[in-house]
């Protein structure tokens, strides 16, 4: 498991991996999927209410997935597949708003998921949901009883919330179908051509191109009488490059670029400027020295700052996080005191589309409970103020704010959309590399660390294992005060406490920087966004990463001095496949 | 992969959030399996560009992977695996899903050592990575030369670690570890799947639409799978093969609930190396309308009593489960972890030339049948899937287990592979059936062997005896009384078999059938069992202790009026006005 270059190509298929073939998509203007479900759960939620003990919830989502998949390495295709298909998610809660069956640790007692007709037909899908929701039935009533044992049984919680919040009703229709361009052969050979891109390129040992293109029509009805249809497009695509250095560090290179539509993704020309780049980048991270440990002054770039405060601020923000016991709820006591530099204010806003003209990714108009999205000012002038709420309450904090989301299949909870972190204290972009190397001069430290690219990173919040967090930064320069060039380093781990870290923030620039991703944690995948300035750190700490043992590839790539006996091939870089 | 943490307690961002789904694929791998077809003729290997291209970079790293104070490769194979791949499914008259991928993949096996002793040991037994779709050899060659480098270097640690564990246990190996085979060339013709899709989604649309007749019914279903696998292997030892086969799998499945609760359930399926074999829509719709009917049967069947003990027939259906199971799966010549003093692993470790059947009973392996009364045989192979040409080997006669199926890891007393080593998409070979064939000196018409169950019925004073006409699992779907007094049957539900083991089968089987049925099985290695009906003097047949499940808390949708064609004419006209 030592190269994960095509790992991610191999992840994706699994995504897409309903294929369409002959598949049906009916144009009817009525919505028969919509209907269909509100009088099913308006039959269920009828005769259930006779039964003991009794749901007080039930919604039904269908998630209707359309869309293609297509991975090269080399110039060559490895998968190419179209896919659709139709999920169903029943949720059920039994019991009361104040104690039910989702209660703590029994919380996945609440979904159970199948899958639906592909075209509408009403008695297909109506026979679905009820053996669906007869099970689910059947599932939440056996954890309700439990759930109230236990609660009598065990010690009294900390925080008293009860299990569900009351919201308003939702109704919102979203348009039709948002269209999807389907041309599957013209991108295969735009993959296949920026793929082979990377044979030029003898010290990139493995790389993958990837697209993926996704229209997603959701719906949502409720016993509550919410009815949603949200229509939503997103293409994807992806290049990653891996080397290794002579010692046997891996190193690796990630761009991703997303739209709307697919053809509002960049043209080929940028992106064989990509591969370009991503090559030089490898080259030059090979022949960079490894990182020392070292604690001193740093600079961070928007775009990483923005992936720092998604692990080290955001993730402690979310709602459900303050009330399991088992979590290290880092904030949980800290609202209205100080947890930032005053300069500094965070909110999660997923009613904002873009930023100055980019794409955000955390974009959505309703959260996964049907709640409206909307701004969270989690911290003002460096004070906590909010929680990015789900429906599950917590204390003083007994209403959702539209974070509630999921990945069909699970139970949702609060989670980032756009992180957005602001600043009053900027000094112009230009000016920030002065006051670094001012910095650095103050701290008496040979060199300061200029944090330029971050891979992304993961942070744990429970409580069995340290307060820890890790980003993983890819292009790190030292940055000398004696006005020697800076110097690329490899192998990079940013390591420390979150709340120290925060603090030490000095000043930032100006500009907001934006990066998109794909956030992981209980409730499943969901995109995200994050956008920061750059921030000038006082103190950070780095760590050297663990490195493979494995040395580089014994012989060179094939093709290139090839000794092959019987072997008529071309030059490599033109020895791409021909569609 | 840093530290290990509860994966629930971690929150991760990545530009695509991706990397936790890597096991799925590789379950997605496994799940899809080999198959076979015939036809065409056989080409030489240097005019497949994907042979070609496996070449070329095997003899680049046979002649120049080294490292220093590890020896040399003594042994390098690649494997591809391509596979074309349909599955759909429909429920209640409704199409569910219906796709169709292609997909392949590299294994690379990198042995260090030598045949006596080698490095075939935990991370030494090969790594597995996708491979280029098309037949793109530079691209393909990319794949195999950084699966080579990482299957090498982790060869020569296995290797470490294996002595090591050696070191542990006195007694040296009184086998290789690796057997000797002869090198082969064999380009045989692909496969590729050819059916209508639109066809075969209505057929399951249509006959899954049964379920508007009975309200009891609680879930219908008809899925079929499709594959075609060609699979292209060298090794160093000079073998070039390139294997495709096809297999059509159909099948439908129905559930319901008795009064009581107790949960019913049928699903029968069709398997074949030939779509021709398959049902037409009229025969799988009638045979929808059967497993319906026995659906409606079973809930209305009286619960078996508490115990039975006596003669009970199992018909050639049921037998092929038992002896696929109990047979197929303990003839097989697994070598025991390192330090085991056994034979093989499973239920005959230590039965060898011992007797494991009645005497009037012998089996063999045969994968070179092509078919068997006109069937076709899902489990044929001419070269199994370590470069091995496939044998027929008998395994046991007259009723005394005489050899193992084997692949290319020896075990005692068995030194040589005999064809039989084979493996899912990215898997590592194991010893697997092909064609198991159950053979009698003296076999019995059915109509005998029925009256033959009813004379030991007679003999012991019972009112009735049992026939198994299915099983699921080791336990009987389908269930009949057969009465003494008159020879009609009645249906029962509720069933399960105390102590049908290898046991039983070698003590308590008293005749069989001439009614031989060929069992295709698909699995990720798909295999067939010919097998004819068998009789048990004595087989004990309980009441289940499981609890039966709540009816439903409220009842099943009322369905709309189906839609005329008439109406669906309507529609365009109103659209011009």
């Amino acid at each position: 498991m030592n190269r994960p270059i095509l790992r991610p190509a191999v992840c994706l298929l699994v995504i897409s991996c309903c294929i369409p073939w002959g598949a049906v998509s009916s144009g009817a203007r009525t919505d028969v999927l919509l209907e269909t479900m509100q009088h099913e759960l308006q039959r269920a939620t009828s005769a259930l209410s006779k039964s003991n003990p009794t749901p007080y919830y039930l919604s039904y989502t269908a998630t209707d997935i359309n869309g293609f998949f297509i991975a090269g390495a080399n110039g060559s295709l490895i998968a190419s597949n179209g896919f659709q298909r139709r999920q169903a998610d029943v949720i059920m809660r039994v019991g009361s708003a104040a104690l039910d069956n989702t209660h703590s640790h029994s919380r996945s007692t609440g979904i159970l998921s199948g899958t639906l007709p592909l075209n509408d037909d009403p008695d297909a899908i109506a026979r679905v949901l009820w053996q669906l929701t007869d099970r689910e039935y059947e599932q939440a009533a056996a954890a309700f009883l439990k759930v109230k044992t236990n609660t009598a049984v065990q010690s009294e919680e900390e925080d008293k919330s009860p299990d569900f919040s009351q919201e308003a009703p939702q109704i919102h229709l979203g348009d039709s179908r948002a269209h999807i361009s389907l041309d599957q052969r013209a991108w295969e050979g735009r993959i296949r051509r920026v793929s082979s891109e990377f044979l030029k390129y003898p010290e990139v040992y493995s790389s993958a191109v990837v697209v993926q293109v996704m229209d997603t029509r959701s719906y949502l009805a409720t016993s509550e009488n919410t009815a949603l249809v949200r229509p939503s497009a997103i293409s994807r695509l992806i290049i990653q490059a891996q080397t290794r250095a002579d010692d046997g560090m891996e190193l690796l290179r990630v761009e991703s670029f997303q739209a709307d539509s697919a053809d509002q993704l960049p043209s080929d020309s940028v992106l064989t400027a990509k591969v370009d780049k991503i090559a030089a980048d490898l080259k030059a991270l090979r022949a960079a020295p490894a990182a020392e440990p070292f604690a001193g002054p740093a600079l961070l770039s928007g775009r990483a700052a923005a992936v720092f405060f998604h692990e080290v601020l955001g993730h402690r923000l979310e709602g459900h996080r303050q009330r399991d016991e088992t979590e290290g709820q880092t904030f949980t006591k800290k609202v209205n005191q100080r947890v930032l530099p005053a300069f500094l204010t965070v909110a999660d806003d997923p009613t904002m589309k873009e930023l100055n003209g980019e794409r955000l990714a955390g974009f959505y108009d309703f959260d996964d409970e049907g709640v409206p999205a909307a701004r969270v000012n989690a911290v003002e002038n460096g004070i906590l103020k909010n929680f990015l709420m789900s429906r599950m309450p917590i204390k003083n904090f007994s209403n959702s704010n539209g974070h509630g989301r999921r990945q069909p299949g699970l139970m949702p909870t609060g989670r980032q959309g756009n992180l957005i972190v602001t600043s009053t204290n900027t000094v112009k972009e230009s000016d920030l590399r002065l006051e670094f190397i001012d910095q650095i001069k103050k701290a008496n430290k040979p060199y300061g660390l200029y944090f330029e690219d971050i891979q992304g990173g993961f942070t744990i919040t429970g409580r069995a294992m340290p307060q820890a967090f890790q980003v993983i930064p890819v292009m790190v320069w030292r940055v000398y005060p004696d006005g020697r060039p800076d110097e690329l380093v490899r192998g990079v781990d940013i390591v420390g406490t979150p709340l120290l870290s925060l603090n030490n923030i000095m000043v930032t620039g100006d500009t907001l920087q934006v990066f998109n991703g794909v956030c992981g944690a209980e409730s499943g995948q969901v995109p995200v966004a994050a956008a920061a300035p750059a921030m000038l750190f006082s103190e950070i700490e780095v760590q050297k990463r663990r490195k493979g043992t494995d040395r580089p590839p014994l012989m060179p790539p094939p093709g290139l001095n090839d000794m092959a006996p019987a072997s008529k091939a071309k030059p490599v870089a033109s020895s791409g496949a021909k569609p | 992969m840093r530290a290990k943490v509860d994966s629930s307690l971690v929150a991760r961002f990545s530009p695509l959030g991706i990397t936790s789904l890597v096991t799925l694929f590789l379950l997605i791998c496994v799940l899809r399996t080999a198959a076979q077809q015939k036809g065409a003729k056989t080409v030489s290997a240097s005019s497949d560009p994907v042979l070609q291209a496996m070449r070329q970079e095997l003899a680049r790293s046979k002649s120049q992977l080294k490292m220093d104070n590890v020896p040399p490769p003594y042994y390098i194979e690649y494997r591809v695996t391509d596979l074309d791949y349909y599955e759909a499914e429909a429920a209640f008259g409704a199409l569910r899903q219906s796709q169709r991928s292609r997909s392949r993949s590299a294994r690379v096996v990198v042995r260090v050592g030598d045949y006596k002793q080698d490095s075939y040991y935990g991370p030494g037994t090969g790594t597995v990575d996708l491979a280029p779709l098309e037949d793109n050899p530079i691209a393909l060659r990319r794949q195999l030369w950084l699966a080579t480098d990482q299957a090498y270097k982790q060869a020569s640690e296995a290797l470490a670690s294996k002595k090591a564990v050696l070191s542990r246990f006195t007694a040296d190996q009184p086998f290789d570890d690796f057997a000797r085979a002869e090198a082969l060339e064999s380009v045989g013709p692909l496969a590729k799947l050819e059916f209508d899709p639109k066809a075969w989604n209505q057929t399951l649309q249509q006959s899954t639409a049964l379920f508007r007749t009975d309200p009891k019914i609680q879930s219908l279903t008809a899925s079929v799978r499709f594959r075609a696998q060609n699979l292209y292997f060298v090794n160093s030892e000079g073998t070039v093969t390139r294997q495709g086969r096809a297999t059509y799998y159909a099948m439908m499945a129905g559930t319901t609930q008795a009064a009581d609760g107790m949960r019913l359930d049928r699903s029968p399926y069709y398997s074949a190396a030939s779509l021709s074999e398959l049902p037409t829509p009229e025969k799988f719709q009638a045979d929808m309308a059967a497993m319906f009917a026995t659906l409606k049967d079973l809930r209305e069947a009286p619960e078996v009593e508490e115990e039975y003990r006596g003669p009970v027939l199992f018909s050639s259906d049921a037998a092929s489960d038992v002896f696929s199971g109990m047979i197929g799966g303990n003839v097989l010549g697994r070598r025991p972890k390192p330090g085991e003093s056994a034979r093989t692993e499973g239920d005959f470790a230590s039965s060898y030339k011992s007797r494991v059947l009645p005497t009037f009973l012998s089996v063999i392996d045969d994968p070179t049948l092509k078919t068997f009364n006109g069937k076709t045989l899902v489990g044929s192979y001419e070269i199994d899937d370590e470069g091995v040409r496939a044998a027929a080997v008998p395994v046991i006669q007259n009723g005394e287990l005489v050899n193992y199926l084997m692949g290319r890891e020896p075990i005692r007393d068995i030194p040589a592979s005999n064809g039989h080593g084979r493996a899912g998409p990215g898997q590592p070979p194991v010893p697997s059936v092909g064609i198991l064939v159950v053979q009698s000196k003296q076999a019995l018409s059915p109509e005998d062997l029925k009256k033959k169950l009813i004379e030991i019925c007679r003999r012991e004073g019972k009112p009735y005896a049992y026939f198994v006409d299915t099983l699921s699992g080791y336990n009987p779907r389908l269930l009949y009384r057969v009465y003494e007094k008159d020879g009609h049957q009645e249906l029962v539900r509720g069933a399960v078999f105390n102590e049908l083991d290898t046991r039983t089968l070698r003590n308590n089987i008293v005749a069989v059938g001439n009614d031989l049925l060929v069992s295709n099985r698909e699995a990720q290695v798909p295999t067939t069992v010919i097998a004819p009906s068998i009789l048990f003097d004595e087989l004990e047949v309980k009441r289940t202790d499981a609890k039966n499940a709540k009816l439903p808390e409220y009842p099943p949708p009322d369905l709309t009026p189906p839609i005329s064609d008439a109406r669906i004419r309507l529609i365009p006209s109103d659209r011009r006005r």
